[in-house]
């Protein structure tokens, strides 16, 4: 036996449903590698459980809120769980991504130019009257609306025109508190999945996405049919080379480590932006990063060992 | 951006099987030394293969996620689910056992298209009860009201025709017109039920047969709750003989009457009418039986559909109906069963009056399972609902109920589920995010930053 892990899913993320569905397909893969799985719905009760079942690693399989943002990690640090991802600081950064690309400015990651909103600055000073320099200060329509916080594209609206900027914005901020206004990236959709770190860092070939409806939005990424992907992209090596040294330098710079992907658009001159990077990325049969291993020839359950047995080593290791 | 012959870069090795994906027109092309590929992947193979008249019927994703979203304490004020747990369970037994004790060889056979003799007459004794006189011959047994309005819908419409409904309107007639690519004009309310003066100017305007049908829920309408009065129920058949339209009543929550008298089913007024009944409001609608009445000849053409759509109902089902509605028994249960309903319409409208803020207007229904509130034209409630969900409670926009996108300023509020205690404190739950909400609202207002919006009234 080689040990045992509790694969902690679902969860009150409103992901919850692909949490689950990433969740039971890690569980097998453990299962199948040799491992003792506690397959664990994250609810009140969790710290009882882990504490009295002591597993020896967690897997996390959670997605957003609570499962990405660092508030299940800085939980398994102080319980002394070792757990699969990248950790606190690595996860809190790339889960605000208006954090994370201020971070990307002051590393030269290329990254669309964008404003951070928030919904006190509406309620308490009035930012609702400046919406006219939103354009400006962006680059021009089209923009994208984003909640800062927030999965699997929840509330990600384009916006062509001045007039739809307001609605745009009060959908995001009813994922979150805070709102990024984003310029448009017209151009191939990539994520490109980096697995590992340091010595054993492995960068997956990128995948492209082409969404029926135009952009890869909620609806899209949980219909089939809605989205065509492509692995490996289909694009010049040598644009696929740069997508995969700037996913590198994402995951390097925000300092995770097991299991990231980035999510870039290539414009159409062949420039990359990265908009942003996942730290729990899905792990359904439907889901980006098992695409890229897939065509990289790694099994599901080789990227599901290597990620369990980097946890347990540190947790050897005692980091 | 994509030459021909473009590759992706580092490949460690050809992919190994199981494989998941359906890899579709795998391009090949001779790497160094290995083979490397670009594989489009396919989830659904047959996207692409489906009726063009499906485009416009779908879910909304992030909505069903809303729904499945799930923690130990959400109140759902969403789901118009009858609380089955109030029919007595053994009384339900002894109806099935002695259904097939009694009936074994029909009970568990095909029967005939138009239901079993025995359940058209029950179902005769109870149109009679609400003043409708039918033979069991004028009555058609379907799969719940619902069936029915799929079986009426494909009888009647071709694409591009004219239905007229209510607006705000049942999102379940809706889906089942869709699938038949109509042309849905809504007429709105108001506290008596559809504006007969607008029902008047649209019939006027598609002159005489210029609509198909008219589509209406008489009694404590879903989603908004109100009923219509008497003299529009006298007027609305003016009107449909006047430009000659036909008029189906959907009548679900019929029974379910908290407050007032009686009020006549359009039926009961004029035999040229569909009527719409089932047995899921008054039993339960995990038996799946509901009824359709209308004109001999248009009854003769939904059967003609109807078998084709699944030859016969169950026989099962029906013989176990037709033995829980022996004796007096399920007077009592559905007597306490409407108790139980008016206590959660109570409880939701002394909710709503104590939490909610002065922006919002609500109905108070005298049945059924509705409440319909209304917010500000800018308000966009589907966007309150992530928060909702976040803070424990669930309902739905109002945007659904129309055809068009309208309604996006209201909410359904589904009082049937919940105990008294639970739906006080989704309502509480709810207000918190509304104000929260309107705060934002008010601040985009206030800077003049809100887009108009068309109306969606009730």
């Amino acid at each position: 036996m080689k040990g045992k892990i509790a694969v902690l899913m679902g969860g009150r993320s409103l992901e919850r449903e692909v949490s689950l569905l990433s969740g039971r397909r890690v569980s097998d893969a453990l299962e199948a590698a040799g491992y003792r799985v506690l397959a664990l719905d994250v609810t009140a009760d969790l710290v009882q459980t882990l504490r009295s079942e002591r597993p020896d690693a967690a897997y996390i399989a959670l997605h957003g809120k609570y499962g990405e943002d660092g508030t299940i990690q800085e939980l398994l640090e102080f319980l002394g769980v070792p757990y699969t991802g990248p950790g606190v600081v690595a996860s809190a950064l790339a889960w605000d991504k208006s954090v994370a690309k201020h971070l990307f400015v002051e590393r030269d990651i290329p990254t669309p130019a964008w404003i951070t909103l928030t919904a006190d600055a509406f309620k308490e000073m009035g930012a609702a009257t400046a919406l006219d320099l939103i354009p400006d200060a962006v680059g021009g329509f089209p923009v994208a609306v984003k909640p800062a916080r927030q999965g699997s594209a929840l509330g990600l609206r384009r916006v062509d025109a001045a007039d739809e900027l307001a609605d745009a914005l009060l959908t995001a901020l009813s994922y979150d508190t805070a709102a990024v206004v984003e310029k448009w990236i017209e151009g191939v959709e990539l994520a490109v999945s980096v697995i590992g770190e340091g010595e054993s860092l492995r960068v997956l070939p990128p995948v492209e996405i082409v969404a029926a409806s135009g952009f890869y939005d909620f609806s899209a990424r949980v219909t089939a049919g809605e989205a065509e992907f492509f692995a490996p992209a289909r694009i010049t090596p040598e644009a696929a080379d740069e997508a995969c040294k700037i996913a590198r330098r994402v995951h390097e710079a925000l300092g995770c480590r097991d299991v990231s992907r980035v999510d870039l658009v290539l414009d159409a001159a062949g420039q990359p932006f990265v908009l942003e990077c996942n730290t729990s990325p899905g792990m359904t049969e439907t889901s980006l990063l098992p695409m890229a291993a897939e065509a990289a020839g790694m099994t599901f359950q080789d990227v599901v060992s290597r990620v369990i047995q980097a946890a347990l080593a540190r947790g050897e290791s005692g980091t | 951006m994509r030459p021909p012959g473009a590759r992706g870069t580092k490949i460690g090795g050809t992919a190994i099987a199981p494989s998941p994906y359906q890899a579709e027109g795998v391009l090949c092309f001779p790497g160094k030394g290995l083979h490397m590929g670009t594989a489009r992947i396919v989830f659904d193979r047959w996207h692409d293969r489906y009726a063009r008249r499906l485009d416009g019927v779908r879910s909304s994703a992030v909505r069903d996620l809303f729904a499945a979203a799930s923690r130990p304490d959400m109140i759902s004020l969403s789901g118009g689910m009858p609380e089955v747990s109030r029919v007595p369970h053994d009384a339900v037994a002894h109806a099935a056992r002695d259904a097939v004790r009694h009936e074994g060889a029909a009970a568990l056979q095909y029967g005939s298209s138009n239901g079993r003799l025995q359940i058209r007459t029950l179902i005769s004794e109870l149109m009679a009860e609400i003043g409708v006189r039918l033979s069991p011959d004028d009555v058609l047994v379907t799969a719940g009201a619902q069936q029915a309005l799929d079986l009426f819908a494909k009888t009647m419409l071709d694409p591009g025709d004219v239905v007229i409904t209510e607006g705000p309107t049942y999102v379940g007639a809706l889906q089942a017109f869709s699938a038949y690519e109509p042309d849905i004009h809504c007429i709105p309310m108001d506290g008596d039920g559809m504006r007969m003066d607008l029902l008047e100017a649209e019939l006027a305007r598609l002159g005489p047969r210029g609509a198909k049908f008219i589509y209406t829920i008489p009694n404590f309408q879903n989603p908004a709750g109100v009923t219509m009065s008497p003299e529009r129920r006298r007027r609305l058949l003016e009107l449909a003989r006047a430009y000659d339209v036909l008029v189906v009543e959907d009548d679900p929550y019929g029974r379910l009457r908290f407050d007032g008298g009686h009020m006549k089913p359009l039926r009961s007024l004029d035999d040229e009418v569909v009527y719409l009944g089932t047995f899921s409001k008054i039993f339960a609608p995990g038996l799946r039986l509901g009824w359709i009445t209308a004109p001999a000849p248009v009854l003769a053409k939904v059967l003609l559909v109807k078998q084709a759509a699944d030859l016969c109902g169950s026989n099962f089902a029906q013989a176990t109906a037709e033995r829980y509605f022996q004796g007096t028994r399920w007077r009592r249960v559905l007597a306490e069963l409407t108790r139980t309903y008016a206590e959660r319409r109570d409880a939701m409208v002394a909710a709503l009056e104590e939490h909610f803020p002065p922006e919002a207007r609500w109905t108070k229904p005298d049945g059924g399972f509705f409440v319909w509130v209304e917010l500000p034209l800018y308000v966009d409630c589907s966007s309150m609902l992530a928060e909702a969900v976040e803070h424990g409670v669930t309902f739905v926009p109002g945007d659904g109920f129309f055809p068009d996108g309208r309604g996006k300023n209201c909410m359904r509020l589904a009082f049937c589920y919940a105990e008294p205690e639970a739906i006080g404190e989704g309502i509480l739950r709810l207000a918190e995010v509304v104000e929260d909400r309107l705060e934002l609202y008010r601040a985009f207002a206030a800077a003049g930053a809100l887009p108009a919006r068309e109306e969606g009234a009730a």
